[in-house]
């Protein structure tokens, strides 16, 4: 019976008003007149202002959430996010593993990748999972979603994005605590030092296979799961028609889970080989460090940072602009163009004033957890795991267990 | 429809949170509910979770990204 009720789900149809169209030209007309003005200023500012709006694009197209790719396998044994991710972690695994290959060719040596996110492992590892889990589910998102749903028009998200920076600032206050009790001490475990670089490779890989078995095996255990339909294609009878077929397939119609997680995967590989790994909360902490200052409540200086890699807090240097900078506006940019394309950017103000807090407090929890774990979703995990470190996949685990914590927290508070 | 349940502005996992309990209290007597969102991932959460308490789902747009689900209860249609 459930069966029948998912074949006879009606074809989703949406209608890209011409209107829409027009902004989104508009929209992508300046992100090239800004990557044209930054290219005469720093080419990096440039390059990162590229990968930001690619990377905002795709997160808003596919509705990639990592938030909901953990939340739903617990909330409803529902596992579309979750598959695209563990794709994108394959790719920039296979992606991750031949540049390192290239950077360190003897593993047993004991030398490290120098920008890989090959993280000090310990307890703050594992408590930055914990409380990055319970923050993202709390707040609907975690920073790549909050900052791609900035772009789509939610309000809420805003509010999640502040909390965030409330609580990096935080976590900054008590970075040297942490750096004197544990992370100065705490061991950096890379894969290829004890398996090379093939083995390191086919262990994450086979890691992954494991895990995506292990979601369909929830996917089954929960029932039935009603994909969403996809339009029906008429034939196309011309070259022309063909265009603006695959032209709506990218900009109008949502992105399938899979292929997103691969392209994701691939944009975080093209990064490592221009510079480092996709990351940003180091950069949205020095927004917040740089916003203290301003009134004279800087954290004091940050100690050990100079020498670690990831997402780690920035020393403030008195800039402004910073290559980073262009990557996180270059995301929220990339998404705003994004959904205005497809005509779903919408102002969405939640109506019940607990949801406010929920999304400050969740950001909060997220901003701290990132402080201490030196990364979110993407620097800790999305590019952790493909750094074939051992940081990544522990704070996978607590990240996990994190969210079953919030999960069981927001069925509470309807 | 006398049954609607507006959740707009809802975020993730609200929209599909409230439907469900909302198909819960439903009264037996009741055989159709109607819920408008504007958050597109609801789109694939609420279909899921109305086919596994017995509803089917059509899926209406209402404006710029913003859908009006109509779930039915299936023994409504004879199991269709």
């Amino acid at each position: 019976m459930a069966e029948a009720a998912a074949r006879s789900l009606p074809v989703q149809g949406r209608t890209s008003t011409a209107r829409s169209s027009t902004y989104a030209v508009i929209a992508w007309s300046l992100a090239a007149l800004i990557y044209a003005a930054t290219h005469r200023v720093d080419t990096q500012f440039a390059m990162y202002w590229a990968f930001g709006l690619g990377f905002g694009f795709v997160l808003q197209r596919a509705r990639f959430c990592f938030a909901s790719a953990f939340r739903d396998l617990f909330l409803l044994g529902h596992g579309r996010n979750m598959k695209g991710v563990l794709v994108g972690l394959g790719v920039a695994s296979i992606g991750f593993g031949l540049v390192m290959s290239r950077q360190v060719p003897m593993t047993f040596l004991g030398i490290l990748p120098p920008s890989a996110n090959v993280l000090p492992l310990g307890v703050h590892t594992a408590l930055g999972g914990v409380l990055f889990g319970v923050g993202m589910v709390l707040a609907g998102g975690c920073v790549s979603g909050s900052i791609y749903r900035m772009g789509e028009g939610y309000v809420a998200s805003w509010v999640a994005f502040a909390g965030l920076m409330a609580g990096l600032l935080a976590s900054a206050y008590s970075w040297n605590w942490w750096w004197e009790h544990t992370i100065a001490s705490a061991p950096r475990y890379w894969l290829p030092s004890w398996l090379g670089h093939p083995g390191a490779v086919v262990v994450t890989l086979i890691a992954l296979a494991a895990v995506y078995v292990g979601v369909l095996a929830m996917e089954h255990r929960a029932g039935v799961v009603v994909p969403r339909q996809p339009r029906t294609e008429e034939p196309a009878d011309s070259v022309w028609a063909e265009l603006a077929g695959v032209g709506r397939r990218v900009f109008v119609d949502g992105w399938a889970i899979v292929p997103a997680g691969a392209v994701l995967g691939g944009l975080n590989v093209l990064l490592f080989t221009a510079q480092e790994p996709w990351g940003f909360t180091g950069e949205v902490s020095r927004w917040a460090v740089a916003t203290a200052s301003l009134v004279n409540l800087a954290p004091p200086p940050f100690e050990g940072v100079a020498n670690l890699p990831g997402c780690v807090f920035v020393p403030a240097d008195g800039t402004f602009f910073n290559h980073m900078l262009f990557l996180v506006v270059g995301m929220w940019f990339g998404s705003f163009a994004g959904a205005l394309g497809a005509g779903e950017f919408k102002v969405r103000i939640p109506r019940q004033r607990a949801r406010y807090a929920q999304s400050l407090g969740g950001g909060v929890l997220m901003g701290y957890g990132a402080g201490l774990a030196m990364g979110c979703t993407i620097g800790a995990f999305f590019s952790g795991i493909p750094s074939l470190a051992l940081n990544g996949w522990v704070f996978a685990i607590f990240l996990g267990g994190g969210a079953w914590i919030g999960t069981q927290l927001i069925q509470r508070i309807q | 429809m006398a049954n609607t349940l507006d959740v707009r502005g809802e975020i993730c996992p609200y929209p599909m949170m409230r439907t469900v309990t909302a198909l819960k209290k439903l009264s037996s007597a009741d055989r159709a509910l109607e819920v408008v969102t504007d958050h597109a991932p609801a789109l694939e959460t609420i279909p899921t979770q109305a086919a596994r308490l017995g509803f089917s789902t059509e899926i209406h747009e209402a404006g710029a990204s913003e859908w009006r689900l109509v779930l039915t209860r299936m023994d409504a249609e004879g199991g269709s």
